[in-house]
């Protein structure tokens, strides 16, 4: 539930006016212009108990007419929530990095995880194995 | 560069050697595994483990790997504030420990062997060594708690251990030793570090302690840091924690 709500919430901030963006990074040749951007979305109401701010660090890539962009990172910070969360974040703040829980399929060698006798894990062997 | 699969110690485990080495190099590593296996399984009723755990043996007429092992685990119980705890279920059960253990002694002999560049995976806890060669480093991927095809982070290590306990499919299987519950508030704790016994002992104290834990991991010592994914979705990593850019 809160992963999806977090997706929905990157993409607005990307579709946000650039007023907070900042060209990090700028390189040129002959066809082709890379542009890192930092986008801070605007503080959305995430639900009934607090509110939620999205920022996203994106790769724009310009190669003659086309441009494709590859999400770099995506950090959050938000007024929050159970008296429960609360609690959690009382006893880590601030020396824990907080963010939201994302999915994502980037290229990787192996996984670690706690289900090793799982469907999963076996999947995860199997295409860990077939990018040999 | 090849890897393999051997199931031994009751889970799959993952050998992936980047080095240009014959595989017959590995068997003194399967050896090795099938001894822990012997002499620590929970699951053989003759092993030294189950033997002590029903009084039939004594600590000092036990192998001495078998002492060394307890002695560290009541190392790690007083370092971990009680939550790694070999008796946590009752029964004498220091397996928390011992694959990780047997994984960094299986790594000495592999690099030995003159092995400079694999990985081992034992049920998704990791030592990687050298670099995933072509690949400078290893990217190893944090299992996603809802989504079997994704992964929840991604962090790049070399020379050093990942592990990770919590409750996915598989179910609850860490207990808080104080209440002999599972956890509730979080999905899984990885700890990173230079032993990968160590990191997975603090991984399943970290996520025993519930909401707790990542309080607990931000003032681990030694080169040990630790993310943890919280029920609610949030995720908390110490500052640093290996994360690999995306």
């Amino acid at each position: 539930m809160r992963r999806k709500m977090s997706i929905v919430l990157s993409v607005a901030a990307l579709a946000l006016p650039a007023a907070n963006a900042a060209a990090a990074l700028s390189t040129t040749n002959a066809s082709k212009k890379v542009v890192t951007k930092k986008l801070a979305g605007a503080t959305e109401q995430a639900n009934r108990w607090g509110t939620v701010q999205v920022t996203v660090t994106v790769r724009l890539t310009t190669t003659g007419q086309k441009t494709t962009h590859k999400y770099e990172d995506v950090s959050g910070s938000y007024s929050y929530h159970t008296d429960r969360s609360q609690f959690i974040m009382s006893q880590s703040l601030p020396i824990l990095r907080e963010e939201f829980l994302q999915g994502q399929s980037p290229q990787v060698q192996m996984v670690s995880g706690a289900t090793y006798t799982s469907e999963a894990f076996a999947q995860s062997l199997q295409s860990a194995l077939s990018k040999l | 560069m090849a890897a393999t699969v051997e199931h031994v110690m009751g889970m799959p485990i993952l050998v992936d050697v980047r080095d240009d080495v014959d595989l017959l190099v590995l068997e003194p590593l399967w050896a090795w595994f099938r001894w822990v296996d012997a002499t620590f399984s929970t699951y053989k009723d003759d092993s030294e483990i189950s033997r002590l755990g029903r009084g039939e043996l004594e600590l000092g007429a036990a192998d001495p790997a078998v002492q060394y092992v307890l002695a560290r685990c009541e190392t790690l119980r007083r370092e971990t504030r009680g939550y790694f705890d070999v008796q946590a279920a009752g029964l004498l059960d220091p397996s928390g420990y011992v694959k990780g253990w047997a994984v960094d002694r299986g790594v000495a002999l592999l690099e030995a062997a003159g092995l400079r560049n694999f990985a081992v995976n034992a049920g998704g806890d990791i030592w990687l060594a050298g670099g995933a060669l072509p690949d400078f480093d290893w990217r190893v991927g944090i299992e996603h708690p809802h989504l079997p095809d994704s992964v929840a982070a991604v962090v790049q290590v070399r020379d050093g251990a990942v592990a990770t306990s919590g409750a996915y499919a598989r179910g609850d299987h860490v207990l808080d030793p104080h209440t002999g519950e599972a956890p509730a508030d979080l999905v899984s704790v990885t700890v990173t570090g230079p032993d990968l016994g160590v990191a997975d002992a603090y991984a399943t104290a970290a996520f025993a302690m519930g909401a707790r834990g990542p309080g607990w991991t931000a003032h681990l010592r030694g080169r040990y840091e630790a993310l943890t994914i919280l029920a609610d979705g949030r995720v908390l990593s110490t500052a640093g924690f290996p994360r690999a850019a995306l």
